[in-house]
C-alpha cells in the first residue's frame, strides 16, 4: 500500500464528498472521520512502522502526467474565465503564459521524460507531513463549530457556502501532502498551482468587494510565483535533462541548477508573503478564521519556505543565497516594526508570520547546517503556536464581536480559559525557553558564523517583537474594568483544537531534543554530512530547567489572595469608588482608561511596507540578474 | 534596633494649605537640612510610605482624597499633621469651608505646630513619628503571633466605643462597594450602640487578642427567631476564621432558638459567599437606598 | 575554582555587593549635590523595613510575577558566573524583565501601566545592541560561553571599542538611571509617581529591590568582561563606569521616550554596528569552521572565571577599608 499516495488522496476524496454534502451533522461525521484517518497515517508514517511502498501507483505515471496536465488546463481556463470577469489582464496574462509554457513542456520536450521515481520521503518530509495532518486536521475540526456560529450568529449576511469551504480545506490538505511529498517537479508545480487556486477562492468566500479585491491580488502575486516556477522546471530540463527534485539537489554541478533554484526561491518567496509580496497576506485576513490559521499561517505559507529549505543545499555560499537570505532579513525586521503599529489582532498576527517565515528564508538563503536546523525547527514552533494564536483571536471575535487588542482587556476574567491559552501561544512565538527562543538563538548562530552583517537585522527584529507581544500580553492580564465572565467560551470542536495545539507547544519544547535527533539532524547530516552537534548538552539542561522554572509559575496562585490585602489602583488619590472612577477637574467623574502605545508617530505601517518593498524588489531582482549571469 | 527608624518612607499631601509649610518640609531635602541622611525619602506613592506627611486645612475637595490615601498606605502608618491649620483648622477653622484640622477625618499621630512650621520642628516630627512607627509594628506582630490566643467574649457596655470604631473601620469596603456612605453602620452614634447594650435580649459578642477587640457580633431573641447583625471583623484580620468562629459562639449563646436571619446588601459577595458556607439562604429581599438592596438570609436549626 | 563555586559565591555576594553599590550610589550622589546622604547601609535598613510592611495590592496575582522576576534574575546571573552561553544569558535576562512588566500590567493602574509601557520601550532601546555585544565578543572569541570569553588573552576592548561605548550607553538604560530613567527612577526621583513600581509595596517591593541589585552586579560583571585578559584593569573599570553612570545620572535631565529609543537605536547601528561589520571585513572568520570548535559544555565541566570570583570579593573588601 502506498501511505504516501493514500495521505495525498484520502483528503481529495473527502473533500469531493464534502462538496455534495449538505446537512451539518453528515458533514461533521466525515470530516472528523476524515482528520483521524489523516492523523494516523501522517503518524505512521512518522513512525516508519509500516513500509511506505513509494512506487505503487495505481496506474501508470505516463496516465497521471496526463490526468494532471488535463486538471491543470481546467484550472488555467477557469483562471482566466476569473481574470477577464474581473477585468484583471494580469491574471489572464500570467495564467495563459504559464500554462501555455507546461502544456508546451509536456508535449514538447518533456514527453519522454519520465521521472524515477515520482515521490519521495525524508525526515523533513514527514516533518511537514506531521504538521500538515495534526495541525491541519485540528484547524478542521474547530472550523465545524466556528463556521457553524459564524454564519448562524456572527455574519448572518455572508452566504452559506459552507459544503464549499470544507470541501476546499481538505482539498487543500490533500494538495499539501501532494507538495510535500512530490519529487517530480511537474507533480510539485500542480499541487502548488491547486493551493494557489484553493487559497484564492477560500479568500473570497465571504464575497464582499474587499474580499474579491484582496482574492485577486493573491492570485496574481502567487501566479508570479507559479510563472517563476515554471520556467524553473523549463531551464532545468533544458540544462540537464530531467525534472526531479532530488536529481537536482544532487546534482554535480551547482552553477548548472543555479538559475532553476532561484526561480524555486522566488516562487518560495511569493507563495510566503515575504516583501515585496507580502500585502497580499495582509489583505487575506478577510477570510474567516479557519482559513487564516490553516492557509496563511501554518500550511500553506509553510510550503513556501519548506521549498526555500530545499534549495538551500545548492545556494549556500553564492551571491543567489546572500541576496535571498537579506530579502528574509529584510521581512522580518520590516514585519516586526509593522506589527508593532496594528491593533487590529490578526493584522499583527499576519505581519508576525511574515516575520517569521522571514526568518526561515534567512536561513534557506544561508544553507549551513547549523542555518537549515535552525529553519526546521522554526517551522515547527511557528506552525504549532500561531495556529493556536489564530484559533484563539478567532473564538474571541466571535464572543467579543471585534478583533481589535484594546477590546481584550481585561479577557483574564471574562474568558480566562481562552486568555491562559493565547498566553501559551503568546510564549510559545518568542519567550525564552520556548520553541521560538530556541530556533532564533540557532539562527543567530549560524547567522554569525556565516555573514554576520545580516545579524542587525535579527537583533532590531528580535527587539521589535518583544515589544508587540508582550504588551498584548499584558492587555489580556490588566483588569481594569471588571466584565462579568462569558459562559461558553469553547465548544466541543474548538476546544478540542486549542487544547491539543497548546499541549503541543508544550511538548514540542521539552521534546525538541528528541525531534532534533531523529528528524532533523538525520536530515541535515543527510544533506551536509556529519557535522558537530549544533547544540550542546549543558545548554539543553539549561533550557529545560528554564521550562520547569516557567511551568511552576501556575503553582503560585494555590496562594491565591493570601496574605495581601485588596486596595485601589492609586489615581493620586482621586478615586471615586474604587479603582475604574476618578474625580477629575470641574469635579467631574471620569473613566480611567488605559490604551497601548503603538508608536504609530514614529513607525508608520504604510511606510515601511513601502520602502520594504522597494528594497526586497531590488534585492530579487539582482538575486535573478545574478543567477542568470 | 527597629529598621523603621532607620528608614522613613513619606508621603507629602497638600490638604489646602498656603504652600507655607510645603515649602519647609522641601526645604528639609536641601543640602541645609539634608533629611535623606536619616534614610528619609520622598516617594510620591502611598503604597510606598510609612508616613503620611498632611498640611493644611481639610476642605471638601482634600477630604476625599486624604481618606483616599490614607487606605493605600500600607500597615504600619502614621500621620503626622504639619502647621496648625493641619493641627486644627489654623487662622481657617471658622471658616464655612473648611471641616477643621486633620484629625477629622483620619487619625493624626503627631502634631507639628507652627506657622509655617520650620524644618527642624518638622523633622523632631518625623523623629517621633518613628518612635510611634515602632510602636504600631511591635503591636502588630505581638497581635500577629498570638492571633491563635483569640478570645470569644460578651462584651459589655465599655467596650462600645471601641466596637464603634472597628464597625467605622469595618464598614468601610461596604460603603465602597455601594459607593454610599450612608449605610446606618457607618452613621450609628455612639449613644445609640450604647442603648442597644442596655436592651436585655440582646447579646454582644467580641473576639478579643492582647486586650484588643478585632471582631464582633449581636443578635437579639424575637419570637422564637434570633436577629444577628453587625457582624464586623478588623480588616487586617479577615480571612483568618475569625468571623466564623463569632457567628458559631453567638450560635451557641442561643441554644434554644431554631431559627437565625441576618441580612446583607445584594452586591455584598464576600459576606454571602461566607454565609453561605455557614448554612445560610436567601429567602427574601428589600429594597434599602438607591443603590442597596437589602437580601435576607435564614438559617433552620435541627 | 569549579563553576559550582562561583554560582554559590554569586547567589550569596550579589546581593550584598549590589547593596552596598545601591548604597554609594545615594552617597556620591548626595555629595555631588553638597549633601551628606544617607549611610552606606541604607539600602539594607530599606530591604528590612519594606519586608515587615504590610502587602497591599490591587490584583491579588499581581506579586507573584515579581517574585518569578526575582528568582529569574538570579537564574540569569548565576548562568552567567557560571560560564554558561552568552546568549542564554541574555534571553534568561529578557525572560525576567518580561515577568516584572507582566506584574506590572497586570496591576491594571494608569501609572504602573505607563511605567510598563516604559519599560517596554527600554528594553526594545536596548536589546538590539546586547544582542550585538554577544556577537561582537563571538566574532572575537569564537565561543558564546562565558567562561571562554572572560579566559581569553586578548583584551576584548581593543578589538571592540565601538561596541564597548555602545553597551556603555545602554547601561545607562539598563542601570534605570537619568537620562534613561523612564519606567521607574530610583529613590529621589519621582517618574509618573514610582512608574512600573507603583503598586507594589512590602515584601514585593524588597523583592524588586533585591532583584536590581542582583542585575546590577550581573551588569558590572559583563563591563569586566571586555578587559577579561588583565582582572585588576577589569575590576577597577567596572567600579569606574558604575561611577560614571552615576555622574551622567546627577548630570543629565530625563530624555522623552522617544528621544532614548532613537538615540539607542542610532548608537547602536553607529558603534555597535560599525564595530561588527568592521571585524567582519577586517578580521574574517578563520578557515576552520566553527562548528568544530563547538564543544559540548555543561556548567560543570566549564573552567570557572576564577577572576570573576576574586573581583566579587575585592569589591566587598573595599567598603570595609574605606570605613
Amino acid at each position: 500500500m502506498n501511505l504516501v499516495l493514500a495521505l495525498i488522496l484520502v483528503p481529495f476524496v473527502i473533500g469531493s464528498a464534502l462538496l455534495c454534502l449538505r446537512v451539518d451533522s453528515l458533514r461533521i461525521i466525515l470530516a472528523v472521520g476524515a482528520v483521524l484517518a489523516v492523523c494516523c497515517l501522517s503518524v505512521i508514517l512518522a513512525m516508519g512502522l509500516v513500509s511506505i511502498g513509494l512506487n505503487d501507483l495505481p496506474v501508470s505515471a505516463h496516465s497521471i502526467n496526463l490526468g494532471m496536465l488535463a486538471i491543470e488546463i481546467a484550472m488555467s481556463l477557469y483562471l482566466i474565465y476569473v481574470g477577464v470577469r474581473a477585468k484583471h489582464p494580469l491574471i489572464a496574462v500570467l495564467v495563459l503564459a504559464q500554462a501555455g509554457l507546461m502544456v508546451w513542456f509536456e508535449l514538447g520536450p518533456g514527453a519522454h521524460t519520465a521521472a524515477a521515481q515520482n515521490l519521495f520521503v525524508d525526515q523533513f518530509s514527514v516533518i511537514m507531513a506531521l504538521i500538515n495532518g495534526l495541525v491541519g486536521g485540528g484547524i478542521c475540526l474547530y472550523a465545524l463549530g466556528y463556521m457553524r456560529e459564524y454564519h448562524e450568529k456572527a455574519h448572518r449576511e455572508v452566504p452559506d457556502r459552507r459544503p464549499l469551504f470544507f470541501a476546499l480545506l481538505f482539498v487543500f490538505m490533500g494538495a499539501m501532502f501532494g507538495l510535500i511529498f512530490a519529487n517530480n517537479l511537474t507533480w510539485l508545480f500542480l499541487f502548488w498551482e491547486i493551493t494557489t487556486l484553493c487559497s484564492f477562492l477560500l479568500i473570497g468566500y465571504t464575497q464582499t468587494a474587499e474580499a474579491k479585491r484582496n482574492a485577486l491580488r493573491a492570485l496574481v502575486m502567487n501566479l508570479s510565483g507559479g510563472l517563476a516556477f515554471a520556467l524553473a522546471i523549463v531551464w532545468l530540463h533544458r540544462k540537464t535533462g530531467n525534472i526531479e527534485l532530488q536529481a537536482m539537489l544532487h546534482s554535480p554541478d551547482k552553477a548548472l541548477v543555479l538559475l532553476p533554484a532561484a526561480l524555486l526561491c522566488f516562487a518560495g518567496i511569493t507563495k510566503s508573503a515575504q516583501l515585496p509580496f507580502s500585502s497580499w497576506l495582509l489583505g487575506a485576513m478577510v477570510a474567516p478564521t479557519p482559513v487564516s490559521a490553516l492557509l496563511h499561517s501554518s500550511t500553506m505559507v509553510k510550503a513556501g519556505v519548506f521549498l526555500v529549505l530545499r534549495m538551500a543545499p545548492i545556494v549556500t555560499g553564492t551571491k543567489v543565497g546572500l541576496l535571498v537570505a537579506l530579502v528574509g532579513a529584510v521581512t522580518f525586521a520590516v514585519g516586526s516594526f509593522a506589527a508593532i503599529t496594528a491593533n487590529d489582532a490578526k493584522r499583527v498576527l499576519a505581519w508576525s508570520t511574515v516575520a517569521n517565515l522571514g526568518l526561515i528564508v534567512l536561513c534557506g538563503g544561508i544553507g549551513t547546517a547549523e542555518a537549515i536546523w535552525a529553519g526546521v525547527l522554526l517551522i515547527i514552533f511557528h506552525a504549532v503556536a500561531k495556529c493556536l494564536l489564530f484559533l484563539c483571536v478567532g473564538v474571541i471575535e466571535h464572543k467579543l464581536h471585534s478583533r481589535d487588542i484594546e477590546s481584550m482587556s481585561g479577557l483574564i476574567v471574562t474568558m480566562p480559559r481562552v486568555c491562559v491559552l493565547m498566553q501559551i501561544g503568546m510564549a510559545g512565538m518568542f519567550l525564552a525557553p520556548f520553541g521560538m527562543l530556541i530556533s532564533k538563538w540557532a539562527v543567530l548562530k549560524a547567522v554569525v558564523d556565516a555573514s554576520p552583517v545580516l545579524s542587525i537585522f535579527i537583533v532590531f527584529g528580535s527587539a521589535a517583537t518583544l515589544f508587540f507581544w508582550v504588551k498584548w500580553m499584558g492587555k489580556l492580564l490588566e483588569v481594569v474594568t471588571p466584565h462579568p465572565r462569558i459562559e461558553k467560551e469553547l465548544d466541543l470542536g474548538e476546544s478540542i483544537a486549542l487544547h491539543s495545539l497548546a499541549v503541543a507547544t508544550f511538548l514540542a519544547c521539552l521534546l525538541f531534543p528528541l525531534i532534533s535527533t531523529h528528524f532533523i539532524l538525520p536530515y541535515v547530516v543527510g544533506v551536509y554530512g556529519p557535522t558537530a552537534a549544533v547544540m550542546s548538552q549543558g545548554n539543553i539542561t539549561i533550557m529545560i530547567i528554564m521550562m520547569a522554572l516557567v511551568m511552576l509559575f501556575p503553582v503560585t496562585f494555590l496562594n491565591y489572595g493570601r496574605g495581601v490585602r485588596v486596595t485601589d489602583a492609586y489615581l493620586g488619590g482621586a478615586n471615586v469608588r474604587g479603582s475604574t472612577h476618578f474625580r477629575s477637574s470641574a469635579d467631574s467623574v471620569q473613566d480611567v482608561a488605559i490604551g497601548n502605545y503603538y508608536l504609530r508617530d514614529i513607525l508608520s505601517e504604510p511606510w515601511l511596507a513601502r520602502w520594504g518593498a522597494i528594497g526586497s524588489a531590488a534585492l530579487l531582482t539582482a538575486m535573478l540578474v545574478v543567477a542568470i549571469l | 534596633m527597629s529598621s523603621f527608624s532607620k528608614s522613613p518612607w513619606i508621603i507629602h499631601y497638600d490638604a489646602s494649605s498656603c504652600n507655607g509649610c510645603d515649602i519647609e518640609v522641601l526645604a528639609c531635602l536641601t543640602p541645609v537640612f539634608d533629611v535623606e541622611r536619616l534614610g528619609v525619602v520622598n516617594t510620591g506613592n502611598p503604597k510606598h510610605a510609612d508616613i503620611f506627611l498632611v498640611t493644611g486645612a481639610v476642605n471638601e475637595q482634600s477630604k476625599d482624597v486624604i481618606c483616599n490615601i490614607y487606605h493605600q498606605l500600607p500597615e504600619p502608618k502614621v500621620v503626622v499633621a504639619v502647621g496648625i491649620c493641619a493641627a486644627s483648622g489654623g487662622i481657617f477653622r471658622e471658616c464655612y469651608n473648611i471641616s477643621g484640622g486633620v484629625d477629622s477625618i483620619i487619625p493624626v499621630d503627631v502634631y507639628v505646630p507652627g506657622c509655617a512650621a520650620r524644618p527642624e520642628a518638622i523633622i523632631d516630627g518625623v523623629v517621633q513619628a518613628l518612635g510611634v512607627l515602632e510602636k504600631k509594628q511591635a503591636e502588630m506582630t505581638t497581635l500577629a503571633n498570638s492571633l491563635d490566643k483569640t478570645q470569644y467574649l460578651r462584651a459589655e457596655k465599655k467596650d462600645a466605643p471601641e466596637i464603634l470604631g472597628l464597625q467605622k473601620t469595618a464598614y468601610q469596603s461596604e460603603a465602597e462597594i455601594y459607593g454610599d456612605e450612608s449605610l446606618p453602620a457607618l452613621k450609628q452614634t455612639l449613644v445609640e450602640l450604647e442603648t442597644e447594650f442596655a436592651r436585655p435580649e440582646q447579646v454582644f459578642l467580641k473576639a478579643v487578642v492582647n486586650g484588643k477587640i478585632i471582631g464582633s457580633v449581636r443578635g437579639y431573641s424575637l419570637d422564637g427567631t434570633t436577629h444577628l447583625s453587625r457582624l464586623i471583623v478588623h480588616p487586617y484580620f479577615q480571612g483568618r476564621g475569625i468571623g466564623r468562629r463569632l457567628l458559631e459562639e453567638i450560635e451557641k449563646s442561643f441554644s434554644n432558638v431554631k431559627r437565625f436571619e441576618v441580612f446583607t446588601g445584594q452586591k455584598s459577595e464576600r459576606n454571602l459567599k461566607q454565609l453561605h458556607q455557614l448554612g445560610f439562604r436567601e429567602f427574601k429581599t428589600e429594597p434599602g437606598t438607591a443603590s442597596i438592596t437589602w437580601v435576607y438570609l435564614q438559617k433552620e436549626r435541627k | 575554582m569549579s563553576s559550582w563555586l562561583s554560582l554559590i559565591i554569586y547567589l550569596v555576594a550579589a546581593p550584598i555587593v549590589g547593596g552596598l553599590l545601591a548604597g554609594w550610589d545615594r552617597r556620591i550622589s548626595a555629595r555631588m549635590q553638597s549633601r551628606q546622604g544617607p549611610p552606606i547601609f541604607q539600602p539594607f535598613y530599606d530591604v528590612l523595613k519594606l519586608v515587615k510592611k504590610e502587602n497591599v495590592v490591587v490584583r491579588r496575582s499581581q506579586n507573584y510575577y515579581i517574585f518569578f522576576f526575582l528568582l529569574l534574575v538570579i537564574f540569569t546571573g548565576g548562568l552567567f558566573f557560571a560560564g554558561a552561553d552568552l546568549l542564554l544569558v541574555i534571553f534568561a535576562l529578557t525572560l525576567a524583565a518580561i515577568f516584572f512588566v507582566l506584574g506590572a500590567y497586570k496591576a491594571s493602574s494608569p501609572y504602573s501601566f505607563i511605567g510598563a509601557e516604559r519599560e517596554l520601550i527600554q528594553m526594545m532601546a536596548y536589546e538590539p545592541m546586547v544582542l550585538l555585544t554577544a556577537i561582537g565578543m563571538y566574532m572575537v572569541t569564537r565561543s558564546f560561553a562565558v567562561g571562554d570569553i572572560a579566559n581569553h588573552p586578548t583584551l576584548l576592548v581593543a578589538a571592540l571599542p565601538g561596541v564597548f561605548l555602545g553597551f556603555l550607553y545602554t547601561l545607562e538604560i539598563k542601570f534605570r538611571k537619568s537620562p534613561f530613567d523612564l519606567s521607574c527612577s530610583h529613590h529621589a526621583h519621582q517618574e509618573l509617581v514610582r512608574g512600573i513600581t507603583t503598586e507594589f509595596s512590602g515584601r514585593t517591593l524588597a523583592m524588586i529591590e533585591i532583584a536590581h541589585w542582583y542585575e546590577n552586579v550581573f551588569l558590572l560583571g559583563w563591563v569586566y568582561l571586555f578587559f577579561g585578559s588583565m582582572p585588576g584593569l577589569g575590576v577597577a573599570v567596572a567600579l569606574l563606569v558604575f561611577v560614571f553612570v552615576i555622574l551622567v545620572d546627577n548630570v543629565f535631565a530625563r530624555l522623552k521616550w522617544q528621544a532614548a529609543l532613537k538615540s539607542a537605536w542610532l548608537v547602536t547601528v553607529v558603534l555597535g554596528f560599525g564595530n561588527i561589520l568592521a571585524l567582519a571585513i577586517f578580521f574574517p572568520k578563520p578557515a576552520t569552521p566553527a562548528a568544530a570548535k563547538v564543544q559540548p559544555v555543561t556548567p560543570t565541566q566549564l573552567a570557572m572565571p576564577a577572576v570573576a570570583a576574586n573581583a566579587l570579593n575585592t569589591v566587598d573588601a573595599e567598603p570595609a577599608r574605606r570605613n
